[in-house]
């Protein structure tokens, strides 16, 4: 069972009746503290309507409830000259643009390039809002936007200055449900959870089994060399998907305990690892199957897999349409920019076609949401990229297992799920479940 | 001779340090465990007046401490490994350190060094050898199975806790050698012969005379490493990764980075550093009197 | 005690009495003993060996030896000289090292002699208080150091500034420990005979005592700089990200998913970089106490090193 203290009160009571010792102090310590004061929500997850919310009092976006964020300041005005001079800083997760691009951009407006790279958007923004760094724009995920706004740590956009968003991007994500009229972010890349498994070891045709998640729970003869994702939000989703809960941002205590209760099993049969290297790993032969983004394969296949392997030895699948968890990144101009307008000019810039596209194909492997990507092109562009680095003979034919990690636009409809915001109380359950599953017990 | 504020004011600079730096910190882990979280920003706000004091977060982390929670496996398996490992490092270390300190005598200068030698290699160093040395095509294996002894590689690197507690005693051993090496070194060889003129054997010399010299010696590095044990993460990070075999540092180092309660984090911390008080004490304690012996003669 | 003969009578050559021999008796050929601690060195030894061979690899494996070859080194896209990350924190582990053994060394050595020495009220204190970073487990540092960075000294946060003041910070004691050790063994006689002659306070501390502690004062740069370079989990607490990575984090990192031989390359040349600093530290020791040899020798000087 998921941990919560006030469930926990029989087991205590059963406890002390049992034993005393080292562990009484223990529990009566537990039990003292638990008479005290106790807060440990942070603030009321609902509001005067009774309505859930996420932080800072914000409405939680969902595909099928779309959200107006509030505007905490007014968008810079229409029809203002770049700054120049001083430093430009793009403030994002680490080798996720392709920095010949950012030194580009920056050499035509004669700024110096700053590429300054956090762990993971939660603490990339706490130090964004510690006054850490003070950078121009970064990379933002639609699941914080709340947090962003509500601290008010970005700034509201004015589209005038970006017109390759109309042009270019898909219209699913132009007007967004998590930003509805694009007031705060841009569409960067797009990703979706699913498995990525070796082919020459994993012996089970995943993609055809009528619950692909179970392959996890019946992986015994690869014990070891099974792993998944470091996320509370991805590790439970997948539980909870397994089991036909198509609700990923549930916050219903049985749910997530049920999906707790269920990953735990995994110790057992497949003696589970958590680990976010599957990129390498897989195609490296050190992990036959593995919770992965559908840019795992690509980069897999781009930068990792020995030049004598074939790339069908490696293989991806993902649920369809409104079972797998799609996301896109997006961008945002910070509230700390003093480059207002270069800002905005360097979200146009990164949705420019052949901008997007190289960073894609010569980089980070993740696909951007843009209208001129066509799956078989795409392929062939991959296989060049790859022939060209590993001096390898391959075709497109070869790579047809590519096919499984492209996005479409329809991924992105109303229908999908994603991983978004939760009210505080509810990311709490998420975190602590994940912790329980961390501790093996 | 010298003036009488000189050595105080010597000594001033570094305890400044230290108490802005060591001894503020540890309050700033106290005020946070007990403090409150920004509902914006997740960004942890600490309560620094006890009477403020907030103990819902300390509460929860108690509970789950308890028997029958989740982090008392977590405890429990820390407190396994730890043990066992030193358990282990006194079985090996002990003949060696015995072996330098009272035989060795022209390689004795030469064990030394290679005895130090592995406290300068680097610690992730080390464990990288052994991650080469046990994949599943690494000397390991291979030599496993060319002397028959497996039939096909076993798989050492996957989540396995006997490769956990290997790798925690290959990397602390050489800090627990040294102490008791140096507590052997220091026993006067005219005890032993006065026991064997008194008609003591070998071994008795040996239990009665030997090894209770030894003690502080063992009792010293068994703490020195079991310290560090205790708050490990990364060994297991490194050579496992799964959460069966997962420590308490393991879970420290998840609620700092990039949850909505770092509070939990802080709140872990200050119990096991509770937990450690007893250990941490008593090499201090026996520390502080050898310094003070030294410092009278 | 039993009777007096284990002296006299041979002991009979059962296996046994052969065990207990080789563990207990002090003076025989303790075989079994020699054996397993050269075991032990090889055990000890040979693995890093190994992964300091594999550096050279020309392979991209790290387990099947292909030739010798230099390019993890340099030459290669992912060796040493061209990862920008890997050299990068090379030049930030050297960094930290620096500015620890400048910050650590100088007032660790003004603290030992304080607490060596000073007679007042505090001075109990002080002394407790300070063994207790070479106790406190390196987690329990980095959280408790990580928290005062962001919410009492929030001026600092994590930063390179707050990894060096957190080396320094578990530098110190190490440095009080040396350099108490040598005060302890060279006593106050020859600054009152100093004095005696006339010397000035200030004198006799600058040309008497300061050149008496140079051999302490060498082993504590050697020894700071190679705990500097060794250190993980303080760096990676007091991390301001990528920018601040030390080697020991980048081969954390790499270690975790499936690390390069430049990954043994970079581990190497960390290994080399702190055995070159006990190496030197250890001649600087010899260097400075050479007319202080009385026996002992080696074993006696390793003393110095081993803290």
């Amino acid at each position: 069972m998921t941990w919560h203290p006030k469930e926990r009160g029989n087991t205590r009571r059963d406890f002390l009746m049992r034993s005393g010792g080292a562990a009484l102090g223990l529990s009566s310590a537990g039990s003292l503290l638990a008479a005290c004061g106790n807060s440990t929500t942070p603030t009321a997850s609902s509001n005067a309507q009774g309505e859930p919310v996420g932080p800072g009092g914000l409405p939680l976006a969902r595909p099928d409830n779309p959200v107006k964020l509030p505007l905490w300041e007014d968008p810079i005005k229409s029809g203002l000259k770049p700054e120049t001079g001083g430093t430009f800083t793009v403030y994002n997760y680490p080798v996720y643009l392709y920095k010949k691009l950012l030194n580009e951009f920056c050499a035509k407006y004669d700024v110096t390039p700053q590429y300054t790279p956090f762990d993971n958007i939660a603490t990339g923004i706490q130090k964004l809002a510690d006054g850490t760094v003070q950078p121009d724009v970064m990379e933002m995920t639609p699941d914080h936007l709340d947090q962003v706004v509500a601290g008010k740590l970005i700034k509201p956009l004015n589209l005038d200055y970006i017109p390759n968003l109309q042009k270019n991007i898909w219209p699913e994500l132009v007007d967004p449900f998590y930003d509805k009229g694009s007031q705060y972010t841009v569409p960067y890349t797009l990703y979706a959870t699913g498995i990525l498994w070796r082919t020459d070891h994993v012996k089970e045709d995943i993609a055809g089994m009528k619950q692909p998640w179970d392959i996890f729970w019946q992986a015994q003869a690869y014990s070891g060399k099974v792993s998944m994702l470091t996320e509370d939000r991805e590790t439970i989703a997948a539980a909870l998907l397994r089991r036909g809960v198509t609700d990923i941002n549930t916050e219903d205590p049985k749910l997530i305990n049920r999906a707790v209760d269920d990953l735990k099993q995994l110790y057992g049969i497949c003696n589970i690892k958590l680990d976010d290297s599957q990129f390498q790993t897989v195609a490296e032969d050190h992990s036959w199957l593995h919770q992965a983004w559908a840019g795992d394969l690509i980069a897999a296949f781009v930068y990792y897999l020995p030049a004598n392997q074939h790339p069908s030895v490696m293989a991806y699948w993902k649920a369809p349409n409104g079972h797998v968890p799609v996301q896109n990144d997006c961008f945002s101009i910070c509230a700390t920019t003093k480059k207002p307008v270069l800002s905005h000019l360097f979200l146009n810039y990164l949705l420019e076609n052949g901008v997007s596209m190289s960073n894609f194909i010569d980089f980070n492997g993740y696909q951007p949401p843009l209208n001129i990507i066509e799956p078989d092109t795409l392929i062939e562009k991959l296989v060049q990229s790859r022939n060209a680095s590993w001096g390898t003979k391959l075709t497109a034919a070869d790579a047809q297992t590519l096919q499984t990690a492209i996005l479409h636009k329809e991924d992105f409809g109303p229908k999908s799920i994603q991983e978004l915001t939760l009210t505080n109380s509810g990311q709490a359950l998420w975190t602590n479940g994940y912790s329980e599953f961390t501790t093996g017990a | 001779m010298y003036p009488r504020w000189l050595w105080s004011g010597f000594a001033l600079p570094g305890v400044i340090w230290l108490i802005l730096l060591f001894i503020i910190p540890f309050y700033a882990v106290i005020g946070v465990a007990f403090g409150t979280v920004d509902p914006i920003l997740f960004r942890p706000i600490p309560s620094w007046n006890p009477l403020d004091w907030n103990v819902g977060w300390m509460s929860q982390t108690l509970t789950r401490l308890e028997p029958g929670g989740d982090l008392w496996d977590v405890f429990v398996r820390t407190t396994e490994y730890v043990v066992i490992s030193v358990g282990a490092s006194l079985a090996i270390g002990y003949p060696v350190a015995y072996y330098i300190a009272r035989h060795a005598r022209r390689t004795k200068a030469l064990l030394l060094v290679l005895l130090i030698l592995p406290l300068w290699i680097s610690y992730l160093m080390r464990m990288l050898a052994w991650v080469n040395l046990l994949e599943v095509d690494g000397y390991v294996n291979r030599f496993l199975m060319w002397s028959h002894v497996i039939n096909q590689p076993y798989g050492w690197l996957d989540g396995k806790p006997v490769t956990v507690v290997f790798a925690l005693i290959y990397g602390y051993i050489p800090y627990f050698i040294l102490p008791l090496f140096a507590a052997l070194d220091r026993i006067d060889q005219s005890h032993l012969e006065a026991a064997r003129d008194l008609g003591a054997s070998p071994l008795q010399a040996f239990l009665r005379v030997t090894l209770p010299l030894s003690k502080t010696g063992i009792l010293g590095g068994c703490v020195l490493i079991a310290l560090p044990m205790f708050g490990d993460y990364y060994t297991p990070n490194i050579v496992s990764g799964a959460p069966t075999t997962s420590m308490l540092g393991n879970q420290i180092d998840l609620y700092f980075h990039g949850t909505s309660q770092p509070t939990i984090g802080a709140a872990l911390t200050i119990l096991l550093s509770l937990f450690l008080v007893v250990l941490m004490g008593y090499y201090i304690w026996t520390v502080h009197r050898a310094t003070k012996e030294l410092a009278s003669t | 005690m039993t009777v007096a003969t284990a002296h006299a009578a041979p002991p009979k050559p059962s296996t046994w009495t052969r065990v207990r021999g080789w563990v207990g008796n002090p003076w025989g050929r303790p075989r079994f003993l020699v054996g397993f601690t050269w075991l032990y060195m090889a055990w000890s030894i040979i693995p890093a060996l190994i992964a300091i061979q594999f550096s050279f690899n020309s392979g991209r494996s790290r387990t099947i030896w292909s030739g010798f070859s230099t390019r993890w080194y340099w030459g290669d896209v992912d060796s040493v000289w061209s990862d920008a990350d890997l050299h990068h924190a090379l030049i930030q582990s050297i960094k930290l090292a620096v500015l620890d053994v400048a910050i650590a060394t100088p007032l660790g050595v003004l603290l030992a002699l304080g607490l060596a020495r000073w007679r007042g009220r505090g001075a109990g204190v002080s002394n407790f208080i300070m063994l207790f970073p070479l106790v406190t487990p390196e987690i329990v540092m980095g959280v408790s150091l990580l928290l005062v960075f962001t919410h009492v000294f929030t001026f600092i946060q994590p930063s390179t500034t707050a990894q060096v003041l957190g080396h320094v910070t578990f530098s110190i004691s190490y440095v009080v420990v040396v350099v108490r050790g040598r005060l302890f063994s060279i006593g106050r006689q020859y600054e009152e005979a100093a004095a005696d002659l006339g010397a000035s306070p200030a004198v006799a501390l600058y040309r008497v005592l300061l050149p008496l502690l140079m051999p302490a004062i060498v082993a504590s740069i050697a020894i700071v700089f190679a705990l500097s370079i060794d250190d993980f989990v303080i760096s990676y607490w007091l991390s301001c990200g990528a920018g601040c990575d030390t080697v020991p984090i980048q081969i954390y990192a790499a270690t975790r998913a499936a690390p390069l031989p430049s990954t043994n390359a970079i581990a190497t040349i960390l290994s080399a970089l702190t055995l070159a600093s006990i190496i030197i530290g250890y001649l600087g020791y010899r260097f400075f106490t050479r007319h202080e040899r009385a026996g002992g020798g080696l074993v006696g000087d390793m003393a110095a090193f081993d803290v």
